[in-house]
Parts: structure tokens; C-alpha cells; sequence
């Protein structure tokens, strides 16, 4: 039994945000089978799984340009300026980015403020 | 995006095909990661066209230059440069590119003449179907992982995912344990992933019922990410979706049962998951026992008991106290209103159900809940009538007010009307579904507020005294009632109105009687004895069924020949022990084997074992009836099962997918038919794995490589079929229409009103599933063949297949009631051996023509008052028998009495000079003439010894491989019980035997046996392996296991049985004086002259012609020329094709 349970030992992606945490199957720029596709950072990628497509691949997360966590590319974790940034490291340097983030920013606080109440 | 756009002074249209196709060529050729005409290809473009409209609008408002300055100024004054772009574009949001620069460049090369002619796209357009491309993929990315972190959000929310860990370490500790949790807490979906992330393989988990199996496997698959692998499985009855590279498989409880008794050890699992245990299944509380006694043989095992917070103690100590994890469940509030029935409100027992009551609450509803606020309304009933009756009653309520939809739910409804439960209420409108307990845990309905529970249950209880089963109305216990309320609970608050007061609720049972404790347990028992549980009686149970009930079982099992008089298997026993099947069926199955009526008892054994697809409802519409009559047969329900199923595969093979009207049109359903054949190919499988049918040996022959291809090409394209069928069910739940409440009991035709326009609409697109099951399972040719050979049976062929069915069905027996003549159709009456007074069940073909069952009126001479002499007397063989309100038999056949009973009863009794017969101590027939009664007797104890004989070696033949029955033995036989059957012309009196009666039935053990039966010949030669010798209890004498002679007390003389009269032997000279027994003695050992000359040439030469061509005929009775012919099947199709033309 015990063997078994460590036989496959598997990669697991896991957001040091959020906590989703699912396996990988690559990771770095150029998942296999993407021909043309490359990505423009090192990621967490796996099959997608909602894709009958043995190609089609999910990039799930990479790590963040500036603190180094592993963050997954949900929208509430990190987002994607020409480089990878946490949401944490977004809000500490949000003056950098441009108008056109910060308002999406705020709009989305705001939503799921009021969402809860 | 019809409009050109004009760009180095050219136009570039981009809703051409043309200009598409050569964008295709740079980023979806064949080997690109998305490929031209696949589906991402075409939701690209259409991606393409939402991104270009998105874009053009971005261009007239003019926005984003403003903030490039803003960014220009706030950058400069940071610590730490991020390095971020001065320019904000969408497109530094993209984590993906593509390059396709080299393309380009060759495209622009080789191409040279569209650069002339300036029509092939230029660096612009590239690069904006480039940055189009990147948005979409950006799209897919973001879309996709919505969809994981929702589900992963799904899951952590419910309420067992707290303890993932708990029940993981639990499991690697014990061998057992039980995870407890209510309806919602997540455990069916969840325990199986969490064992199977935590490492462990070869996990099964079953499930009460198949379609639990189907939807827990693509639910289970889908959350573990592999909804397009074959990690996650299911295996039921006919289908699976299991590879060996399956780690977690669904399965019924009663699968699991089979694979145990070919895997004693159950070798192929790790963990066993049992869900529902709560349930009490007789299958589940069998298997739970299995499983305990295998954990000492298989200590690596582990089992997990899953059940609802019920009775866990039960389980737990079951298990020596296996240690038990509960888990919260996730219900939202419910408020409980009792609102006991007034007195005068009260249904009393004949009276139907008062609506008031019902109709009081539909009221209430409306008036306190404003139509704006959803919620549907689940009312639990307790049976069909029920049901059908405040049906009515709410629809002109609902026609009324336009504010309900009300719906049946039931398991004799048609699939499709089932289904429509799902289907959602316009706004402002609320279902208002009406249910058996099917609603309590096999279906779950979503978006139900208000449960209404009439706290009743119709339940099916045996017994075993008049062996017939019981449907009754109980109440529900109260781990019921908690069920039905928790219904109201499931996706929001809710309300449940009890309809009987907290103090009757008090006094409900704790929990349902199981399953074990109502039910007949013959098929408990004879797979019990088949796995070697040893005594069925000291089997440690979870919860014992009555000792009274397994005796029953054992001694029933006995009587049909599938045990042996001390309890163990026989061979035909062993085989039943296989087919799962009801005992009775099996029996058929076996003996069809041996003669050449395989494929219309395959057949009938596969439509008595699944529900009637005579669908209730629709057979009170004239339209239906009328359509159905051609395929009815008088000769018993079996037989007009096994025309509809014959004419319904004629019309496959015509016409395909036109079989699904011609259903409807006749009112059945249709995925009855399909689960006949299928069960009908399962039990052709076993009987062939068994060595009791030949295997085919036609499989290479069929057809030339052409016609392989062809098959080939086609199951590709049925494949690719259920594949998007599987992928698109269920994406969309249609939204009824006020008016769809209002049908009630006219199942299809309302069906065809009110689906009608859609699927004409869809006709084409709409996948018939089932259809498209079929073809990738049956050959539909070979299909046809096979039935072609059940095909208008000759009354040949006819007669002995209902003896078959006799043969399997005995004990289960009717007599039609003397009286009957004079009765109305409605009243006639039957009575078995062990209940008198039943009467037709309304959809037996015999209910609406009983004449075919009295004896004909003007042969009988009336001898007596109460005697009735006729060669005419018929009985009825039934599969079930089964008290509602009044105790119903169905699916009967009929069969001539006296041939039908010497061939079958257990038990034959006679007086001296066998013209006084008793039958299993309850049937009384009287011949004529001492002579012929003889020479009916003498002639089935020959047919007998001689089924028997054959029998045993087509059964014995898998183990000993012997020569088995050859097949002119079988034909030989087959004639006689034919000849039997058909042309006995004796004239006999039929009655039950009185109360009186019986008490002086028998003369009793003879004080001086040897006196009376001194001169005796031999008698182990007139019957082999019998041992005649006077009978213990009955007196007389025992001359085979079922015939005891001269038993019967009788007002005749006691020594008649020495009398000896003149008889002249119809196949040798013999003319003595004999008695009775010598002249049987005789006629055993003396053959037709005919016969003696046939087998001496068998003895010869005759072999080596017969053997080839001849194997394949048989005996064929053409009415049109009146004459016996031998010949293939075939042939006979040929035959019979000739005549049609020449009649034209």
C-alpha cells in the first residue's frame, strides 16, 4: 500500500496565494507540441484537462518577477504585465502600472466588496 | 467585419474564405498548435470578428493616449523601476507569442504572383490576425483555468473537505472504516479522489444504481482533471468504460457480487468503497457479508463503508467496531409544517385520494410565496394510481391559475417523460412534481423549495405461504421522512409539509424495513451456495433474514432442480448460479439450449427480465392498441414480447433510426427493447461460455474486405458520434411550456404534441444515442438473422417452446376456475397451487381474450354436475404473481394440461389403473378410458427419461467433454414431445383437489409390501436409474423421483393393479394379457419398427451424409404445401418468399 502511495510521484503546482494546487506536467517556455507558440515566461503548465486535445496545454503559474513566489494566473493571485507579478508586489508598485490596470484593480475591489456584504 | 478596410492602398477584405484560407496558411497549417477546420480554428474566427468589432470601437472613442502621458509622469519618480513599458497596450498583457516569422517569408517568396497581383495579405493584416491569435489563446488560457480554480473552489467549499486528510490517514491505518455523512457533505464525489490523490490505485466504489455508476464516473472524472482519459471508470450490466488504465472504477453492488465469485479474493482492488450502505439493498447487505469474511483472506484490503448519518453504530460493529468519521452535511434550513389529514378528508379504503388537502397547499403556496421567488414543489406519493389521481385534480388547478406545471414521476413513465422533471419553469411558473419515494433517493431534482409528504410508501413484501409477492402501502419510517424533507433543502431554504401530525411521525419506524427482510431470497441463496458460503443459515448477515425465509429459498431452489436433496449444487444449478437472472428464466434459458429454439427463448428470457415496453399509459389509447394488435398473441404474453421485439428489429434493419416512431406510434418504449438485446446478447455469451451453444462460426466469413471497410469506417463515424453526444449532454436543460403539464396518462401520443416541432426542427442533427449504442454493439444483419429463425414459429415449433417456458416457469402454475364460462371477461379467476382466487393482470393478453382458456363448449360431455370431460384443458404457466389491491398474475402462458403436466410436475400420483391422477397434490385428473390414460403415461415417463438423459449430457458435456447430444437424439426428442403435445386426444377431467381430499389422499405404507408386489418384473429396466420400490409415506409404488403408482386411495379395487387385460403391442406382434406396469415395461423397451430400422442405419453407413448439410436443417411446416420439410433457415426464408411471389 505504502508503496504504491509514493510509487508516482507527481510535480504539484501549488499557488502560494490561493492555494490551488493541481499537478504539472512541464515547466518552463516551450511546452511540448506548441509549435509556434512560445511563452514569454518560465510557467507551471499542464494538460488541459477541459480539452479533449492530448496538445492543448493550461499554463497554470509562474513565479513573480520581483518576489520570486509562485503564484497561479487567476486574477486574483498575480497578473501579467510583460512580466509576471504577485498581488502583493502589484499593490506595493501599483503606481507604476498604468491607469488602465489600476482601474481595473479598483473596480474588481470594489465588486467583490460588494459581493460579500 | 464586411467592410474593407483599405491599407497600403489596398483592400483586404477579411470576411473573404479566400483571404482566410491564406491567413490559415501562416498560423493553422497542419502542424500548428491549432489546425485549419478544427473547433478551436472556427471559434477562433469567430473570436476574430468579436476582436475586430472590439477593436474598431476602441478607434472611434480614442482612448488610451491620455494615460500613456499620466504614465510618462508617475514613473519617474520611483525606487524601484519595475521597467515597465511607457506605452500601456493589452498586448504586454499576454504571456504567449507566436512566431511566424519564417512562414511569412516563404509565403511571400513562393508566392510572387499574388504579391503582383497585391491580393495576398500584407505585413499588416499578418500582424493584426497575429495579435488577434494572441488575444484568443490569451482567451482559451483564462477560460480553461476559470474553470479549474471554480472547481477547485467547488470542492474545498464542501463540507468533507476538512477532513481529506483525516480520512486518507484513516484509510492506510484500518482495514474498515465508515465515513457518515448527509446528503450534500460531498463524500460519493470526493472519498474516491482524495484516496486516489493520496497514491492508491485499483479503487472501486459501488453504487446502488447503474445510472449512479454513469454520472458519479463522468462527475469523478471531470474534478480529477482527466474527463478525457479512462482514469476514472464505470462498468454496469452492458457497459463500461474501464481500461487497464483505470484506478478508480464505479460499479453496482450486484457486479462486484459477480466479480466476486470469479476472483474469490477480489485481487484486482485495493480499496473497496461501498456507498449507500444506508440504503439496505438485499445486494449491499449480501456483498457487506462477502466482504467480511474476505477481509481475514485479504488483510491488505481496505473497505469504506459510506452511508448517510444513519444507523452507523449497525455498520460500524458490523465491522468490529471499524472506527467512524462523520461529517456535517449541507443542508440549508427547512421548516416543517404538519398538517395531518381531517378525518372527513380521509381516503377510506376502496375511496380513492381526497385532493383538497394537496390542492390546499398548492393555494397556500401561491398566496404567501410572490411567483417571482423560484422554487419548485416535490409531493411524495405512494404509487402510480395515486399519483395519476392528483394529477389530475392539480392540473385544473394549474390550468387555472397558469402558475404550475405539473409533472409525473414514476419508473413505468416513459424515459422521455421521466426526464422532463429536469427541464426548467418559465418565470413565474412552478413545477409541481408528483413522485413515488423513485424522488427520494434514486432521482434528485434541483431547485425543489417545498416538499409535501404524504408519508406513504407502496413497498413489495413476499410471501413465502402463497408464494406471491405483496405490493402494500405502509408508513414511511422516519429516516424516510427526514430524506423527503431534506429534498426541500438541497439549493436554498425550504418548506416541508408533513401530511400527518408529529405524534404520527413519533410513532414511524426508525428506519425502512431492508431490503433482505421482504424479498424472495432465491437468488440470494443459490449465489450464496455457488461462491461456497457453506450453510445460508449460520452466514454471518449484518442483519439476518428470517430463518423461515432462507428455508423457503432452499426448499424452492430444490423443487426447481437447482439444488439436490442435501442442499448442494447440481449442474444446472451451477449454471443458474451464473446467469443473472431470475431462477425461473435461467431454467428456460438452459433448457432452450438443447433443443433449436435458442433464439426465441434467448428472447423471451431477455423481455421477462427487464420491464414490459408496453408502456401503462399508452395502451388505453385506442390509436396505440390498434397499431399494437398485430402483435399480440394468444398463445401468452411471452409470445406477443418476443413478435414485438422480432418486428422491431425488422423494422432496424429497414429503416434505423425510424425505429424510434414506430415505437412511439405503438406506445413502447423503446429503451426497453434496446436493454433486451442487449441482455439477450449476454445471455447468448454465457450460454456459449458454457458450452451450451455453439460458438460462431461466422465471424471471418462475414463479408469481403469492402464490406469490413465499410463497417469499419462506419463504427468510426458512430464512435466520433457518442463521443459529442457524451460531450454536449446535459449543457442545456430546456425550459417547459405551460402547456406540457397537462398531459396525463396518453404517454406518446401527448409526446409526439408536445416534442414534436423540436425534434422536426432537429431532425438530422439530433443524435439518437441509443440508436447510435446499437449499431456500435449489434450487428444488425446477424441480429435480424437470428430472429429471422424465431419468425413465425410453426405451430411445431410453437407448441414446444411453450413447453419450455412451462417447463421453466413450474411450479408457478394456474388453473383457470371451472366456472369461468359464465363469467364476465373482467371476473374470471385462477387459482395456484398455494393461492386460489387470483385473477389476469389488465395488460395480459389473456384479459382481453380469456375464451382462448375455457374449454371449448361444444365437446365436453357433462358425466357429472361438477366433471368436465375434454381433451381441451388448458393451464396457465406465470412469471409473476403479485397481490396489489387484489393479487394480479402476469406475463402467462398457456398450455395444454395433462400432456403439460406428466412432462413437468414434480410429483404424478395414480391409482391402479392410472386412470386417477393427482399433480403435486393439487390437481386432479380423471381420463377416460383405462386405456389411454396407460398410453399417455407410458409415453411421457419414455419422453421424460429421454429429456432428462439428453439434458444431463448437454450439461455434463463442458466438464466431461463428452460427446454431448447428438443432434439426431434431439430431433428425435423434440418430435415426440411435439407429437405429445399436439396429438394426444385424450378426453380427462380437470379439478384442484378438495380440503376433504387431501387428508385421504393416500392409501398409505402397505403392511406386507412384498406380498402385493412379488411378481413384479424388473422395473429398473422400464425406467433407468429409478429404483422402484414402495413408497414410505404415499404407499404404492415409487417408480421414478416425480411417478408414484397405485398410491392414491381409491374407491376402486386394491389389487386392479394385478388384473391383467388383453393388449396388442402397435409395434410388434405382441397380444397378451397384462397389467399395467408390464404393459408400461413393455412399450419402454419395444421401438417402433421404424425407429429399430433407423438406428440400425445410424449404426452404419447413415452417419457420414447426415452429418454436414443436414446439421444446419431442420423440420419445417409449410402451411401453404402442407408438408414437413427439411431444411436451413435459410431456406426456409426462401421457401416461404416463394409463396408471397407466386401469390401476387
Amino acid at each position: 500500500m505504502e508503496q504504491t502511495a509514493t510509487e508516482t510521484p507527481r510535480n504539484v503546482f501549488s499557488c502560494q496565494l490561493c492555494g490551488l494546487s493541481t499537478s504539472y506536467t512541464y515547466y518552463g517556455q516551450k511546452p511540448p507540441n506548441t509549435r509556434a507558440i512560445v511563452l514569454l515566461e518560465e510557467c507551471f503548465v499542464a494538460k488541459d484537462p477541459f480539452s479533449p486535445d492530448k496538445e492543448k496545454f493550461l499554463v497554470l503559474g509562474s513565479a513573480c518577477s520581483l518576489c520570486n513566489m509562485c503564484v497561479c494566473v487567476g486574477p486574483d493571485c498575480s497578473l501579467f504585465y510583460t512580466k509576471r507579478f504577485c498581488m502583493q508586489c502589484v499593490k506595493k508598485h501599483l503606481d507604476q502600472f498604468p491607469h488602465q490596470i489600476r482601474a481595473e484593480l479598483a473596480k474588481k475591489k470594489q465588486s467583490s466588496k460588494s459581493g460579500v456584504s | 467585419m464586411d467592410r474593407d478596410r483599405s491599407r497600403d492602398g489596398r483592400s483586404w477584405d477579411w470576411g473573404s474564405p479566400q483571404n482566410r484560407a491564406q491567413m490559415d496558411e501562416i498560423f493553422f497549417r497542419e502542424q500548428d498548435y491549432i489546425q485549419a477546420g478544427c473547433t478551436e480554428h472556427k471559434e477562433f474566427w469567430a473570436f476574430f470578428d468579436r476582436f475586430q468589432r472590439f477593436k474598431a470601437k476602441r478607434e472611434m472613442s480614442g482612448s488610451g493616449i491620455r494615460d500613456d502621458v499620466k504614465e510618462k509622469i508617475r514613473s519617474g519618480s520611483e525606487k524601484v523601476d519595475l521597467g515597465l513599458p511607457k506605452e500601456y497596450d493589452a498586448r504586454y498583457r499576454i504571456n504567449v507569442s507566436v512566431c511566424t516569422g519564417d512562414i511569412e517569408k516563404r509565403v511571400r517568396k513562393s508566392d510572387p504572383r499574388s504579391r503582383q497581383r497585391s491580393s495576398g495579405p500584407g505585413p499588416q493584416e499578418v500582424s493584426d490576425c497575429r495579435l488577434a491569435l494572441l488575444h484568443f489563446l490569451d482567451f482559451s488560457q483564462k477560460q480553461s483555468f476559470g474553470k479549474l480554480a471554480k472547481l477547485r473552489r467547488e470542492q474545498k467549499n464542501l463540507p468533507i473537505f476538512q477532513y481529506r486528510d483525516r480520512i486518507v490517514e484513516l484509510v492506510r491505518r484500518h482495514p474498515v472504516i465508515v465515513v457518515a455523512g448527509d446528503t450534500g457533505c460531498g463524500k460519493s464525489t470526493q472519498v474516491p479522489q482524495y484516496l486516489l490523490s493520496a497514491g492508491f490505485s485499483h479503487i472501486a466504489c459501488t453504487q446502488p444504481r447503474r445510472i449512479a455508476c454513469i454520472s458519479l464516473a463522468k462527475r469523478v472524472s471531470f474534478e480529477s482533471l482527466n474527463q478525457y482519459g479512462s482514469k476514472v471508470g464505470y462498468q454496469i450490466r452492458f457497459e463500461t468504460s474501464r481500461t487497464a488504465a483505470t484506478k478508480l472504477l464505479f460499479l453496482t453492488e450486484g457486479l462486484l457480487l459477480r466479480q466476486i465469485q470469479q476472483d474469490k479474493i477480489l485481487d484486482q482492488y485495493q480499496v473497496v468503497i461501498v456507498d449507500e450502505v444506508h440504503e439496505r439493498h438485499l445486494h449491499c447487505d449480501f456483498l457487506l457479508g462477502v466482504l467480511r469474511s474476505l477481509l481475514a483472506e485479504r488483510p491488505d484490503l481496505r473497505l469504506i463503508l459510506m452511508s448517510a448519518t444513519i444507523n452507523i453504530k449497525l455498520f460500524s460493529e458490523y465491522f468490529r467496531s471499524a472506527p467512524v468519521l462523520q461529517v456535517p452535511g449541507r443542508l440549508f434550513p427547512i421548516q416543517v409544517i404538519y398538517q395531518p389529514i381531517p378525518p372527513e378528508e380521509q381516503p377510506s379504503r376502496s375511496e380513492k385520494l381526497d385532493p383538497r388537502p394537496y390542492l390546499r397547499i398548492l393555494q397556500g403556496i401561491d398566496q404567501r410565496y410572490p411567483p417571482e421567488e423560484r422554487g419548485d414543489l416535490l409531493l411524495f406519493l405512494s404509487g402510480v394510481a395515486e399519483i395519476s389521481n392528483i394529477q389530475e385534480a392539480c392540473q385544473v388547478y394549474a390550468t387555472h391559475t397558469r402558475r404550475w406545471i405539473v409533472l409525473p414521476l414514476h419508473s413505468t413513465l416513459s424515459l422521455a417523460q421521466q426526464d422532463k422533471v429536469f427541464d426548467v419553469s418559465p418565470p413565474g411558473v412552478r413545477k409541481c412534481i408528483i413522485s413515488t419515494n423513485i424522488a427520494e433517493t434514486s432521482v434528485t431534482i434541483d431547485g425543489v423549495r417545498f416538499v409535501v409528504d404524504s408519508g406513504k410508501v407502496k413497498e413489495m413484501s413476499f410471501d413465502p405461504k402463497a408464494k406471491m409477492q405483496r405490493l402494500q402501502e405502509f408508513w414511511i419510517s422516519r429516516a424516510s421522512s427526514e430524506q423527503r424533507k431534506g429534498r426541500a433543502g438541497r439549493t436554498g431554504p425550504g418548506v416541508c409539509y408533513r401530511l400527518y401530525s408529529e405524534s404520527d411521525y413519533n410513532a414511524f419506524a426508525p428506519y425502512p424495513v431492508p431490503e433482505i427482510h421482504r424479498v424472495a431470497l432465491d437468488s440470494l441463496v443459490l449465489q450464496m451456495k455457488s461462491m461456497d458460503l457453506g450453510d445460508p443459515l449460520s452466514f454471518v448477515f449484518i442483519d439476518p433474514p428470517p430463518t423461515a425465509s432462507i428455508q423457503t429459498a432452499v426448499t424452492y431452489l430444490k423443487e426447481q432442480g437447482a439444488l439436490d436433496s442435501r442442499g448442494e449444487l447440481t449442474s444446472i444449478g451451477k449454471l443458474l448460479a451464473q446467469l443473472p437472472v431470475d431462477v425461473v428464466i435461467g431454467k428456460m434459458l438452459v433448457l432452450g439450449s438443447l433443443f433449436n429454439l435458442v433464439e426465441p427463448v434467448l428472447t423471451i428470457a431477455a423481455a421477462l427480465s427487464v420491464q414490459s415496453p408496453f408502456l401503462r399509459s399508452s395502451q388505453q389509447n385506442p390509436d396505440c392498441k390498434t397499431s399494437c394488435q398485430p402483435l399480440h398473441s394468444n398463445q401468452g404474453d411471452p409470445f406477443t414480447l418476443l413478435n414485438t421485439f422480432n418486428a422491431w428489429v425488422e423494422v432496424k434493419g429497414e429503416r434505423g433510426g425510424g425505429s424510434r416512431k414506430w415505437c412511439r406510434r405503438r406506445g413502447l418504449e423503446e429503451q426497453r427493447l434496446y436493454e433486451m438485446v442487449n441482455l439477450r446478447r449476454q445471455f447468448k455469451n454465457l450460454l456459449r461460455s458454457h458450452g451450451l451453444l455453439e460458438s460462431e462460426d461466422t465471424a471471418p466469413s462475414s463479408g469481403d474486405r469492402e464490406q469490413r471497410r465499410e463497417r469499419f469506417t462506419e463504427r468510426k463515424k458512430l464512435h466520433q458520434l457518442k463521443r459529442d453526444h457524451e460531450q454536449q449532454e446535459g449543457t442545456k436543460r430546456k425550459v417547459l411550456r405551460l402547456e406540457e403539464g397537462g398531459e396525463f396518462s396518453s404517454g406518446s401520443d401527448s409526446e409526439d404534441r408536445g416534442r414534436g416541432r423540436k425534434s422536426k426542427e432537429g431532425q438530422g442533427q439530433e443524435v439518437d444515442i441509443q440508436e447510435v449504442k446499437f449499431k456500435l454493439r449489434h450487428n444488425v444483419s446477424e441480429l435480424q438473422e437470428a430472429v429471422g429463425a424465431s419468425q413465425d414459429l410453426s405451430s411445431r415449433h410453437q407448441a414446444l417452446l411453450k413447453l419450455l417456458l412451462c417447463r421453466g416457469l413450474y411450479p408457478q402454475l394456474a388453473l383457470p376456475d371451472e366456472h369461468n364460462t359464465t363469467r364476465k371477461d373482467s371476473d374470471q379467476v385462477f387459482h395456484t397451487r398455494n393461492k386460489q382466487g387470483v385473477v389476469m393482470h389488465p395488460t395480459s393478453v389473456f384479459a382481453s381474450d380469456p375464451e382462448v382458456l375455457h374449454v371449448p363448449e361444444d365437446e365436453p360431455r357433462e358425466t357429472g354436475p361438477d366433471r368436465r370431460d375434454s381433451s381441451r384443458h388448458q393451464l396457465l404457466a406465470f412469471v409473476t404473481l403479485l397481490e396489489t389491491n387484489k393479487p394480479y398474475l402476469s406475463n402467462c402462458v398457456r398450455v395444454p394440461a395433462l400432456q403439460a403436466l406428466l412432462l413437468v410436475a414434480n410429483s404424478v400420483d395414480t391409482n391402479a389403473d392410472c386412470t386417477r391422477l393427482v399433480v403435486d397434490g393439487w390437481l386432479e385428473l380423471e381420463v377416460r378410458e383405462p386405456e389411454e390414460a396407460l398410453r399417455v403415461l407410458s409415453r411421457a415417463l419414455s419422453l421424460r427419461s429421454e429429456w432428462e438423459r439428453l439434458l444431463k449430457a448437454q450439461l455434463g458435456q463442458s466438464a466431461t467433454s463428452g460427446q454431448g447430444v447428438s443432434r439426431r437424439d434431439m430431433e428425435k426428442l423434440s418430435d415426440g414431445l411435439v407429437r405429445f403435445l399436439l396429438y394426444t386426444e385424450v378426453s380427462y377431467s380437470l379439478q384442484r383437489i378438495t380440503a376433504l381430499q387431501t387428508q385421504n389422499l393416500y392409501v398409505g405404507p402397505q403392511a406386507d409390501p412384498d406380498s402385493v408386489y412379488s411378481e413384479l418384473p424388473d422395473l429398473s429396466l422400464l425406467f433407468p436409474g429409478a429404483e422402484a420400490k414402495p413408497d414410505p409415506i404415499k404407499g404404492g409404488l415409487r417408480v421414478t423421483s416425480f411417478f408414484t403408482y397405485n398410491c392414491l386411495a381409491d374407491s376402486k379395487d386394491l389389487y386392479s393393479e394385478c388384473l391383467r387385460t388383453f393388449w396388442s403391442c402397435p409395434n410388434c406382434d405382441l397380444y397378451m394379457p397384462l397389467t399395467p406396469l408390464e404393459r408400461m415395461h413393455h412399450e419402454a423397451s419395444c421401438r417402433p419398427a421404424g425407429e429399430r430400422q433407423e438406428a440400425e442405419e445410424e449404426s452404419g453407413d447413415g452417419k457420414s451424409g447426415s452429418s454436414g448439410k443436414s446439421s444446419l436443417t431442420r423440420v419445417y411446416h409449410c402451411d401453404v404445401c402442407d408438408e414437413d420439410l427439411k431444411l436451413t433457415s435459410t431456406e426456409i426464408l426462401k421457401h416461404k418468399r416463394q409463396h408471397t411471389f407466386s401469390a401476387k
